[in-house]
């Protein structure tokens, strides 16, 4: 197909216009190996098609939050593509070279990922990672949902259930902000749920919570 | 013997000149001593006797001074209680033995003879006085003498308990309406006083002020269960003005304060809570029925007890909080807002009289007042409203003829009731919208009046408040001058066409309306482009735009019979009628189309053509009371008037309907946000870093003299202010913000 035969020829030129030493791109020969099979020839970016190739490699799904992972570790800026030096740089820090290596370093990441500190790094990681637009500070609330159940869904199932459910059935708020996005973060490990029993809304949690809290406990009775 | 020795040692120690005295001792006769103190004895006896006359001052006091002199102080003084005690003794009887009324009588008789006694005595002994008593510590003459009329007299077995019996007895008497003597009882009391004060206080006040107290318990407790609340306090008034006369004329001055306390706590503080709730004659029936005496005499009364004025205030200010809600919340009354806010005037009026005529103009009623109004008068949320189509009423034709001073006293008020609410911003809004429609239908009793109350605004809530008022009455102002301008320039060119004037308003200052402008007839048409021409022409770079909804219009119309009428209309009330220059009849919805007219102003347009009596210029099919978009208009042929000139306008400043108050409201909501954030930056602009009940605070306090701000609302804008990079929250304790310079 039409990648397949453009690897030979643009590997070359693609390592050349990366700007790097000789001796760098030694370092980095395999890695950009790999990312040459999955980037695009025009381009030189891995885009969403080679993503999805890439997943497939991975045997991991594309909506997987492993990928997010990736992302992450790689410092990707823009969703849905890699470029080379993101590639150099998550490549490198898991160390991996080959495609089974990497799907290897996929259970270290996750590890890695759910250490505490990592991951509020991580959490506020994927809320930037959405905003495609430029100077956007806002993610729909569509796509905060989907992004909620993703990220937190495995620690925090039942509150992400709960808030997802209050944020599609209430029309108020169309977008979420990054405020708001960190401030459920901090709900989920300050208050219990369900009891939400120390819960204060004179304080300075964001609106959406004091809002949301008064669904839950109106849909208690 | 010694004197040669003295001459001796006088000639050589010229210095040291001694005297001594006689060596020998001069030994008085015994009986010289037995003697001296009969005599002197004798002499009391006769004093006593009333035989004093007789006696020889300088014989008495030599004897008693010889013989304190030589040494017989002892005697003389022991010798003289015994002489005073026995006859004290006998006085004594012949006190006991007195009959009734005469009891005190002798009393007081013997008392003044003891003490002329007791004077002579004392003289004839004042060198033992002087000499002898100060050295064996023994009690003066005098002071001997009242301790031993005590001893023996007043505190005797059957004298003690009988003087007091007398004495509360006639008091007794007094109070039930007896006359008594009153010169004797003071007599009496003094001489308790005389003795000592705790002579007084033991023999006579205690008891007094017990058997007094339960005196008083005892009528105040008859006088409630039959007397109503106003009857109750002139007795108890009564009652302590007698006290006060009964001390100053027979008692010690000391008592006063004791009894009137006594009186007050039995009669006034033990049943302050039953009197000033009594039914049908208490504080609020009072107050009700504006009885200032008897208010006046509730507040003197109670100011005298603990807790007495509070508990004045208290009630008062739970009636006036109750009363208020209930005027603000009564429907009825609601439906004419001028009614309503007079009604409250009236209340303060009423009032302030009380206060001030009965209740002393206390400081702490007045506040009671205020506080009651600020409360009940934020309780309906359309008292801003109300208040500013009252002053509307006013300005607009209820001072018309008033003096200069009769409008400052109106104006006055009600800036009072404005000082009570809590949504000054409210108000505001809605006074700029009244005032617009005053100044541009030009329906304003006295432009003096007008400044005066923005004046007063200004005062109260300073110049940015009336900036944007200001603003309006200097557009009218120019508005009449560049008509001026544009008629001596322009007139060759305008000839036959409608006289047109213009008021230029500045967006901005003027109440925001947004109107869909309408379809106006050619003629009027031609003549506002010659205008916009002309204005465009020397103010280039402004757009204007006309407010279709705001104007009037003067016509001419003909009717049947050859009538002619001048008609003064509203702008929306022109359009429609011209159209039917070219038709005599139309449709609802051939109008509308015509004239693009918004639906609801032109059924109320249509409504005031055609349905009032009196101004009907336009016939409806079917003749019922409201527009429905079937009806048909027809130019009404037979339209009479006796005046010819016949105003129909609609642009009078009425109550909002519903939907318009929604919408006012949603425009106050908005135009709080600004504020809030523009309070919550200076807040935190200085404090650098604060958490979040803080701001709350802080900007609650900040915007109190415009209106009370939402806690939530505030937190949303908080929020704003976070996404727009204002703020930011305190990486380390999550209930601080922190201002992002």
């Amino acid at each position: 197909m039409r990648r397949s035969s453009n690897r030979k020829s643009s590997s070359a030129s693609a390592a050349a216009g990366s700007g790097s030493t000789k001796a760098a791109s030694k370092e980095f020969e395999k890695i950009d190996h790999l990312f040459n099979v999955y980037a695009d020839k025009s381009s030189a970016i891995i885009d969403p098609e080679g993503i999805e190739q890439l997943c497939s490699s991975l045997e991991v799904d594309y909506t997987d939050v492993r990928i997010l992972m990736l992302a992450w570790k790689m410092k990707a800026q823009k969703q849905g593509f890699f470029t080379l030096e993101e590639w150099r740089t998550g490549l490198k820090a898991l160390r991996a070279d080959s495609m089974s290596k990497l799907k290897k370093a996929l259970p270290e990441l996750v590890k890695e990922v759910s250490r505490p500190t990592d991951f509020l790094d991580f959490y506020s990681y994927a809320f930037r990672y959405c905003l495609t637009e430029d100077k956007q500070k806002c993610i729909d609330i569509e796509s905060a949902c989907q992004l909620l159940s993703l990220v937190l869904g495995t620690q925090f199932g039942p509150q992400v259930d709960k808030f997802t459910e209050y944020l599609k059935s209430q029309s108020e708020y169309k977008v979420m902000n990054m405020d708001q996005w960190m401030g459920f973060y901090r709900f989920c490990n300050e208050i219990p749920f369900p009891s939400l029993e120390n819960y204060d809304s004179d304080l300075a949690w964001p609106l959406i919570l004091d809002n949301f809290v008064e669904w839950f406990r109106e849909n208690q009775k | 013997m010694n004197s040669q020795s003295q001459s001796q040692s006088q000639s050589q120690r010229r210095k040291n000149f001694k005297i001594e005295a006689f060596k020998h001792k001069v030994e008085l006769d015994p009986k010289y001593a037995e003697r001296t103190w009969k005599v002197l004895e004798h002499a009391i006896h006769e004093i006593y006797n009333n035989n004093a006359s007789r006696l020889s001052f300088e014989e008495l006091y030599r004897s008693a001074y010889n013989m304190v002199l030589h040494k017989y102080g002892d005697k003389l003084y022991s010798g003289l209680v015994a002489t005073m005690t026995a006859h004290l003794n006998k006085i004594a009887k012949s006190v006991e033995s007195a009959q009734g009324g005469l009891f005190l009588e002798k009393l007081n008789h013997k008392w003044a003879d003891h003490n002329k006694a007791l004077q002579m005595i004392r003289d004839i002994l004042m060198y033992m006085d002087r000499s002898y008593v100060p050295t064996s510590h023994k009690t003066p003459v005098h002071e001997l003498g009242l301790n031993l009329w005590r001893d023996h007299i007043i505190h005797s077995p059957n004298i003690q308990a009988r003087l007091q019996d007398t004495l509360l007895d006639l008091v007794q008497r007094e109070r039930t309406g007896d006359v008594i003597n009153r010169g004797l009882m003071r007599n009496i009391t003094k001489m308790l006083m005389d003795l000592g004060s705790s002579v007084y206080q033991d023999d006579f006040e205690k008891p007094f002020l017990d058997v007094s107290a339960s005196f008083y318990s005892g009528e105040s407790q008859q006088f409630i269960e039959c007397c109503d609340c106003g009857s109750y306090l002139k007795k108890a008034e009564r009652r302590l003005n007698e006290e006060m006369e009964r001390v100053s004329h027979y008692l010690d001055a000391k008592t006063e304060v004791k009894i009137t306390s006594a009186v007050e706590r039995e009669m006034i503080a033990n049943h302050m809570q039953r009197l000033v709730h009594m039914d049908n004659s208490g504080l609020v029936n009072m107050l009700i029925d504006d009885k200032y005496d008897d208010l006046s005499r509730m507040y003197s009364l109670f100011k005298r007890v603990p807790e007495g004025l509070s508990t004045i205030r208290d009630v008062m200010t739970s009636y006036l909080r109750e009363r208020g809600r209930v005027l603000v919340t009564d429907t009825e009354r609601l439906k004419d807002p001028v009614e309503f806010v007079q009604c409250l005037l009236n209340e303060k009026d009423k009032h302030d009289k009380i206060i001030s005529t009965a209740f002393n103009n206390d400081k702490t009623f007045q506040n009671a007042l205020n506080s009651s109004f600020e409360y009940f008068i934020n309780l309906n949320n359309r008292s801003p409203e109300f208040i500013s189509l009252y002053l509307d009423d006013k300005l607009r034709k209820g001072l018309k003829g008033a003096s200069e001073e009769e409008v400052e006293v109106v104006l006055d008020k009600v800036m009072m009731l404005f000082r009570y609410l809590q949504e000054k911003d409210v108000f505001e809004k809605y006074y700029k919208q009244h005032l617009a429609k005053r100044l541009l239908s030009g329906k304003t009793v006295s432009d003096d009046a007008e400044r005066s109350m923005i004046v007063k605004l200004k005062t109260e809530c300073g110049y940015q408040f009336t900036s944007k008022l200001e603003g309006m009455f200097t557009d009218m102002k120019t508005s009449e001058d560049t008509m001026l301008d544009f008629y001596a320039k322009q007139s060759a060119e305008l000839g036959d066409g409608p006289t047109l004037a213009v008021q230029i308003l500045t967006t901005g200052s003027w109440p925001t309306q947004l109107t869909a402008a309408c379809n106006l007839p050619p003629e009027i048409l031609t003549v506002c482009e010659k205008f916009r021409t002309y204005y465009l022409g020397t103010h280039s770079g402004r757009r204007l735009t006309w407010q279709t909804n705001m104007g009037t219009a003067d016509i001419k119309a003909t009717f049947g019979k050859g009538h002619k009428h001048e008609l003064n209309v509203s702008t929306y009330q022109m359009c429609v009628l011209m159209l039917f220059n070219s038709a005599d009849g139309l449709t609802y919805r051939e109008i509308e189309q015509a004239t693009e007219i918004p639906a609801l102003d032109l059924k109320r347009c249509l409504q005031s053509l055609a349905c009032v009596k009196g101004k009907n210029v336009l016939r409806k099919e079917p003749m019922s009371k409201d527009i429905s978009e079937e009806d048909v208009f027809y130019f009404n042929d037979k339209f009479t008037s006796k005046f010819v000139k016949v105003k129909i306008g609609t642009v009078v400043a009425q109550k909002e309907s519903e939907p318009e108050k929604q919408e006012t409201r949603q425009r106050v909501e908005e135009d709080r946000k600004p504020q809030i954030e523009a309070a919550i930056v200076r807040i935190m602009k200085s404090r650098r870093v604060l958490d979040h009940n803080s701001i709350v605070a802080e900007v609650t306090k900040q915007l109190q003299s415009r209106f009370l701000p939402n806690p939530v609302v505030i937190k949303k804008r908080i929020e704003s202010l976070i996404e727009r990079e204002f703020l930011e929250r305190d990486k380390a304790d999550r209930k601080l913000y922190r201002y992002l310079a």
